[in-house]
């Protein structure tokens, strides 16, 4: 089935003012680089894991910056770490450093 | 009577020699290359207006070549420049009263990219490839067929870290969107995607162009960068990107990838830096002495910036910026000797 | 004669304190060692492998061979410290044998035996020993002035940076330096006021009686001993827990080696004799090319070796490491410092087992059929031109190929087990090799040298036999089945860490190249060869670093003036290719463009 994204029991909205935004500023500054991001989704295009699975990193790790974290660890839990992504992200992210960073800090959340 | 000599013979070149000699003062001009013109010699048609480049280089040429005040030297390549001489390899010195430096960009290597697959496989091909396609009326696959579905990647050796070219080029995004429209007048039935990270469309009748693209010719607009290139079994190409508006990965067959590559800067640019003493810009391209009272003036008086030497630019603001350069590299000299 | 005098008191202090912490340290590790590895030593136990142990030990412990090879200077410095102190104790046992005949000598006796017997206490002078002592005492004390020398200037001692200590190891160390002066000072006071000594001690005290009063001599007599003695026990005291702790470890990490112990994947008590075995000696500082190239100087094996002895490694140090195995190639105690750092990853990780990656189970991105499988590699995805290569050449060579993921497939495992996730690794490691054994192939060909390392190490592939696409274009080349042509084209070979250094191909890729061109060297080359930057085992190292670091190694290939830059690694390529204008290419692709029709 198609998810759309819709869903009774949770809102949609992303609420900035009510999400704990705790999380994502220590990441943000533990990698500083992860805000030069431009969304151009190569790294989600490429991804290994992404081919096999609904994995997306860009979008899961673009959640945590927002103070998303629900279900964030699972999601990161499906990358391989084979580093493709960070291979052609044209803004030289270390991808792969952040997908253990972001496990490290979101842990179960 | 005064000199000033002009390195390179792009549109800002020429533009720059006709202006000086209508204010009475000889110039000559130093092409590295065996003919002069430029890259755009090589362009189809120029956004927004579709005017032929051949219109444009035309006329700058048969105003040059008319003007008793132009000399120009092709296969002259300067390695030392200084405000009153400059040296060409070999050795040989010319003396002159003032330097206007216009010797361009180069066009981004697509091959840098491999995994879009330029010069590995048939039909991926570079927007310049496509100009020139234009330009000989023989836009078509290697088979010698049409094609019937065509992608456009934006941003190839433009803002990527990985190819140390973090800058913008400027001019790709417009030309993308030049190019489709080129393309759907040429097959109309075929199915035209531009895959983008972000579409700058800054200029004057470019947002127009834009819309025009979407609305009348049926482009479509995918936002997501193409990730990897590969073939089919029935030669086709495969291209994978994300299609980030929807946050799912996508891939599809297309008969034709065309790269809109970027600019880069001139290879003589280290030159200059390393043998003349002028400053350059952490892109490779060189540093106007003040981005608003200096634009067009290097660090050393007496040596002038014109054109995509100091970034990248349109056709518009290289030949808008050769006038300026003129008059300035005028004033300049009245006040010295 | 009683060989007792107060002075004695830190000395035998030390020493007690000294040997009791040793042992303790030595039986617990022995205790907590698994079963495995017990049963490793009870069976080498009594084997020829004792004896050439003992014979290492000799060669290494105290005469230092390896790092003799890494320079000259710094070999004698250690030779000089450790063998010579090593005779000034075993001749001076003899020494008291030869005065006092065979009788029980308490410790101090023998060690303060210039201070019990000065010479007009016995009734024969021995002047060939009192030579040789003092012979050996100046061959000590020639190398403290070298070890001194080194702190302030290592670059004369081929070393261009030398190790930052902590507080303990410069106490420590400030104790071993003055042991040997005290000494001589002690023994010259004696000799002048009682005679004995040979060239050295004898002339020092002449000295020291012409600029002093006999009667200042004999004050500072006394005094003399203990500063001897109390630098003794201060060394011992911290020897324990400093980095002299390698002096007697080295001996029985030597024996467990060659009772086949090794590190693992898992921390286990056999790495204590590893880690304690660091003498932080530095020599692993200056081929790291992150402390030469990047100016990171806290993430060394020899800080990392010392963080986890302390307890106190932290992720970075951990994780920013390329483990191009740099270090590894110079430790002169031969120290497994890749698997210790692995294995610290390893304790590191946070990631649960359960349920992780059971969406491999139902993959199979496989395509065609024939008994030699290529398994291209997430990586050479990215690079479409090795890929087109391998199909030119299996076509050329009439192959029939299983592609194992060529649009795609399940990683090799390895970018994971370099981060510590050894058992998420597994499962991706399972679900390849059942893929692999169900195809039904006979070799597997891999143009990764990522790929290669871990099917080699980890896969068990059994009936399978693993090749580097080096190793089969060669074999190609070699059975005449690929007809190449030799152009007149020059190429330089930029060795990967994991297919040089870390699976030991250094000829191969130089073979094939030769078939085609003319092969350049680099300046580092084979096993001297620098890492690109790129390495997946680094997790922490930024873009622009990567970017430092292929630009150096790309500006020392240009340098050789070859016309192509050639690897065999589709990272590497991708790295150099950030770092140079001259083309590089895959070492398939230039034999693909080289193949006759």
């Amino acid at each position: 089935m198609i998810n759309f994204g819709f869903s009774i029991s949770r809102p949609r909205t992303i609420d900035i003012d009510r999400n704990n935004l705790h999380k994502s500023n220590e990441i943000i500054a533990a990698m500083p680089e992860l805000q030069t991001c431009i969304g151009c989704g190569s790294c989600t295009a490429t991804c290994t894991a992404g081919n096999l699975t609904e994995f997306n990193f860009r979008k899961v790790h673009t959640l945590v910056r927002r103070g998303e974290y629900q279900g964030a660890y699972e999601e990161m839990n499906k990358c391989m770490l084979c580093g493709k992504c960070r291979l052609v992200c044209p803004r030289g992210i270390n991808t792969r450093g952040i997908v253990m960073l972001i496990k490290r800090k979101i842990g179960d959340f | 009577m005064k000199h000033i000599i002009i390195i390179g013979s792009g549109v800002a070149g020429l533009r720059c020699a006709i202006e000086l000699s209508h204010l009475g003062i000889r110039t000559t001009i130093l092409e590295k290359q065996s003919t002069i013109g430029g890259k755009v010699r090589g362009w189809y048609k120029l956004f927004p207006s579709f005017t032929s480049a051949d219109d444009v280089v035309g006329e700058l040429l048969r105003q040059v070549t008319s003007s008793e005040h132009i000399t120009i030297r092709t296969e002259c390549e300067a390695v030392g420049i200084t405000p009153h001489v400059v040296t060409l390899r070999g050795g040989e010195q010319l003396e002159c009263d003032a330097v206007v430096v216009a010797s361009g960009f180069e066009l981004f290597d697509a091959r840098q990219k491999e995994e879009y697959g330029y010069g590995i496989y048939d039909n991926v091909i570079t927007s310049a490839d496509l100009e020139d396609m234009f330009n000989r009326r023989a836009v078509k696959l290697t088979n010698g067929g049409s094609p019937r579905r065509i992608a456009l990647l934006h941003c190839v050796g433009s803002r990527d870290a990985k190819v140390c070219q973090h800058h913008c080029s400027k001019v790709c995004c417009v030309t993308g969107v030049k190019q489709a429209m080129e393309l759907k007048k040429m097959f109309p039935t075929a199915d035209i995607f531009n895959f983008y990270m972000d579409i700058r469309m800054f200029g004057p009748g470019y947002e127009e162009m834009y819309r025009e693209a979407q609305a009348d010719y049926n482009i479509h607009f995918v936002r997501g960068r193409i990730s990897e290139v590969s073939p089919t079994i029935d030669n086709r190409l495969q291209i994978k990107a994300e299609d980030t508006l929807t946050g799912r990965p996508l891939k599809m067959g297309v008969d034709m990838l065309v790269l809109l590559i970027g600019m880069k800067a001139g290879a003589s640019n280290a030159l200059y830096e390393s043998e003349c003493n002028l400053r350059r810009h952490e892109s490779g391209f060189m540093q106007p002495r003040d981005h608003f009272l200096g634009n067009t003036e290097s660090n050393v008086k007496g040596i002038f910036y014109a054109g995509t030497v100091t970034a990248p630019k349109t056709i518009g603001e290289s030949l808008n910026e050769a006038v300026v350069v003129a008059h300035s590299a005028a004033e300049w000299i009245k006040h010295t000797a | 004669m009683t060989f007792y005098d107060s002075f004695c008191i830190p000395f035998i202090v030390g020493a007690i304190y000294m040997a009791l912490k040793v042992l303790w340290k030595y039986l617990s590790w022995l205790r907590n060692l698994p079963a495995s590895d017990l049963k490793l030593i009870a069976k080498g136990l009594f084997t020829h492998r004792t004896l050439t142990a003992t014979w290492e030990v000799v060669r290494e412990s105290l005469l230092h061979a390896r790092i003799w090879r890494v320079d000259a200077r710094l070999g004698y410095m250690h030779t000089s410290l450790a063998f010579g102190w090593f005779l000034l104790i075993v001749v001076g046992w003899v020494e008291t044998i030869a005065y006092l005949g065979f009788r029980w000598i308490p410790l101090q006796g023998h060690v303060f035996f210039k201070y019990f017997v000065p010479l007009n206490n016995i009734t024969q002078h021995k002047p060939v020993f009192d030579f040789l002592m003092d012979a050996l005492l100046l061959f000590v004390l020639s190398g403290v002035a070298l070890a001194w020398w080194k702190r302030h200037r290592s670059r004369s001692l081929g070393m261009k940076r030398t190790t930052r200590h902590n507080t303990l190891d410069r106490v420590a160390l400030s104790a071993l330096w003055v042991v040997f002066p005290a000494r001589l000072v002690a023994e010259s006071i004696t000799a002048a006021l009682y005679g004995g000594g040979s060239f050295l001690t004898t002339g020092f005290g002449s000295l020291l009686d012409y600029f002093f009063k006999t009667s200042t001599l004999r004050a500072l007599y006394e005094p003399s001993w203990w500063v001897y003695s109390s630098a003794l026990g201060l060394f011992f005291l911290t020897m324990p827990f400093s980095r002299y702790m390698h002096i007697f470890t080295e001996i029985p990490l030597i024996f467990l080696r060659h009772y086949r112990l090794r590190p693992t994947a898992e921390e286990k008590s056999y790495d204590n004799f590893e880690i304690e075995a660091c003498s932080r000696c530095g020599i692993c500082i200056d081929p790291c090319q992150l402390q030469s190239q990047l100016g990171n100087h806290e993430v060394q094996s020899v800080y990392f070796l010392r963080d986890r002895r302390y307890k106190m490694l932290q992720q970075k140090v951990a994780y920013d490491c390329l483990m191009c195995g740099r270090c590894e190639q110079v430790c002169p105690v031969g120290i497994n410092l890749n698997t210790l750092r692995l294995n610290s990853r390893v304790a590191m990780r946070n990631t649960p087992n359960e349920g992780r990656y059971s969406y491999l189970r139902s993959i199979d991105p496989s395509q065609g059929s024939g008994k030699v499988g290529y398994f291209a590699g997430c990586m050479t995805l990215l690079t479409p031109k090795t890929l087109h290569s391998m199909q030119r050449i299996f076509d050329a060579a009439h192959v029939d190929v299983w592609w194992a993921d060529r649009s795609g497939g399940v990683c090799c495992g390895r970018p994971l087990m370099l981060s510590g996730e050894i058992d998420a690794a597994q499962k991706m490691v399972d679900r390849n090799r059942e893929l692999f054994l169900e195809a039904g192939i006979t070799t597997l060909v891999t143009s990764c040298p990522i790929c290669l390392r871990v099917f080699r190490e980890s896969y068990n592939l059994e009936g399978i036999e693993v090749l580097h696409h080096s190793e089969y274009i060669l074999r190609l080349i070699q059975q005449g089945r690929l007809q190449l042509r030799h152009t007149t084209d020059s190429f330089t070979y930029h060795d990967p860490c994991e297919l040089g250094r870390g699976s030991g191909i250094y000829d191969e890729p130089r073979a094939v190249i030769e078939a085609v061109g003319t092969l350049l060297e680099a300046e580092h080359n084979r096993r001297n060869a620098f890492c690109c930057g790129s390495s997946v085992a680094n997790t922490a190292i930024s873009d622009s670093q990567q970017q430092t670091i292929a630009s150096k190694v790309g500006a020392e290939l240009e340098a050789t003036g070859a016309s192509t830059i050639v690897t065999a690694c589709p990272l590497c390529k991708k790295a150099i290719m950030r770092g140079s204008t001259t083309p590089v290419a895959d070492l398939s692709e230039i034999v693909a463009e080289s193949i006759l029709h």
